[in-house]
């Protein structure tokens, strides 16, 4: 019982001491300061990966040391108020959708309300907010356009629904407008699912 | 008391020693009979039962405790939130167009940004435009293509990355569960 206690103190303790071999790639005074900001993470239980890759993104791309530490700072940051807004029991994946979605311009209720009226994963649902938003809809419209459909709407149909977004976009519509019809469109593709789905659920009939 | 009768032990005896002959096809019946008795399901299950919640102490030698310890110390170091190539993985497709091109890598979240780790190939029917395929679980992630190891482009098929702080273009892809 003594080994195991102490077997989980040196685990515990492991990670905030080992660097990731991957940060070897970064150089001799990025690497140390985005460690300790990846073990920072770490202890307030945030997901690290994401500051990881961000980290690996820079050195690929050759980024100065001061901005490869100025984003994963900013991500650490971002992910910490998306934990904030999400709850403790949002998984890695949706915090990190999250983060871009707040750095898109998404305020903290709407990722809140976002928890509260799905049950499934909340990733592509703030993905596609954070799409919407880059594809220059206002963050109010893209935000009410998620929030109508986050409820019943699946994964595949929020991508879909964005695609037409970005679609009629590109052929002259204005954003909010675009937004707004496809929105529409997909709620009641959804419901129309909905029903078929009952229908086939119904017993059949002699 | 008992008088031994000697005669009485001789027929005994002899009795015994009287060679005894078994039938050729007792063994056979014999199993048969057992193979036709129900099995004893709930037996095996309660004794299972009994089993699993009988106290007993454990004793460890030195070594078996530490190779216990490691194999705690390996799950708890387990991190749950790198990613990985569960069942929940899907192929994702990536195409892009790079006329004069020599070499182009798709390059993101998934792959470490690591340009060695996935390049590109060629598509047989048009040399201008090149594809890659690589397994993706749920998630949002970053990527970019990297033409002759020096250009970044993003994907135009693809939202771009608002978050771009490094001064060459990005794309998302976002891979869903439902």
């Amino acid at each position: 019982m003594i080994l195991l206690v102490g077997a989980t103190l040196v685990a515990l303790q492991a990670p905030a001491q080992g660097i990731d071999p991957r940060l070897e790639r970064l150089d001799s005074i990025t690497r140390p300061i985005v460690t300790a900001l990846v073990d920072s993470a770490r202890g307030a239980a945030l997901p690290t990966e994401p500051l990881v890759q961000r980290a690996l993104e820079g050195a690929t791309k050759r980024a100065p040391a001061d901005r490869i530490v100025a984003a994963v700072r900013r991500l650490a940051i971002d992910l910490g108020h998306a934990r904030d807004a999400l709850g403790p029991t949002a998984s890695p994946t949706e915090l990190g959708a999250a983060a871009a979605a707040l750095r898109a311009g998404a305020h903290p209720a709407t990722l809140t309300e976002l928890r509260r009226i799905r049950r499934e994963s909340l990733t592509v649902p703030l993905a596609v907010l954070t799409d919407l938003v880059g594809s220059g809809v206002p963050v109010d419209s893209a935000a009410a356009a998620v929030l109508s459909l986050a409820a019943k709407t699946r994964d595949a149909d929020l991508v879909e629904f964005r695609r037409a977004v970005e679609r009629d976009i590109a052929l002259g519509a204005p954003p909010a407008s675009a937004t707004a019809a496809a929105a529409a469109v997909t709620a009641e593709a959804t419901a129309v699912q909905v029903n078929a789905g009952a229908r086939q659920q119904r017993p059949g009939r002699p | 008391m008992f008088e031994p009768d000697e005669e009485l032990i001789g027929r005994v005896v002899r009795q015994l020693r009287r060679p005894v002959t078994v039938d050729a096809g007792l063994d056979a019946r014999v199993m048969e009979q057992i193979a036709r008795w129900p099995a004893r399901r709930t037996g095996g299950l309660r004794a299972t039962w009994r089993w699993i919640i009988r106290p007993r102490t454990i004793r460890l030698s030195p070594l078996g405790a530490l190779a216990i310890a490691a194999v705690f110390v390996a799950v708890v170091l387990w991190r749950p939130d790198r990613p990985s190539s569960p069942a929940s993985a899907r192929a994702f497709g990536f195409v892009v167009v790079a006329p004069r091109a020599a070499t182009v890598s798709l390059v993101g979240d998934f792959n470490d940004w690591d340009a060695a780790r996935t390049p590109m190939q060629r598509t047989r029917k048009d040399e201008s435009v090149w594809t890659a395929v690589i397994p993706l679980t749920p998630g949002r992630y970053r990527y970019a293509f990297l033409v002759d190891g020096v250009a970044w482009l993003a994907d135009p098929a693809a939202p771009a990355a608002r978050d771009d702080e490094f001064g060459a273009p990005s794309s998302v892809v976002t891979v869903g569960g439902s």
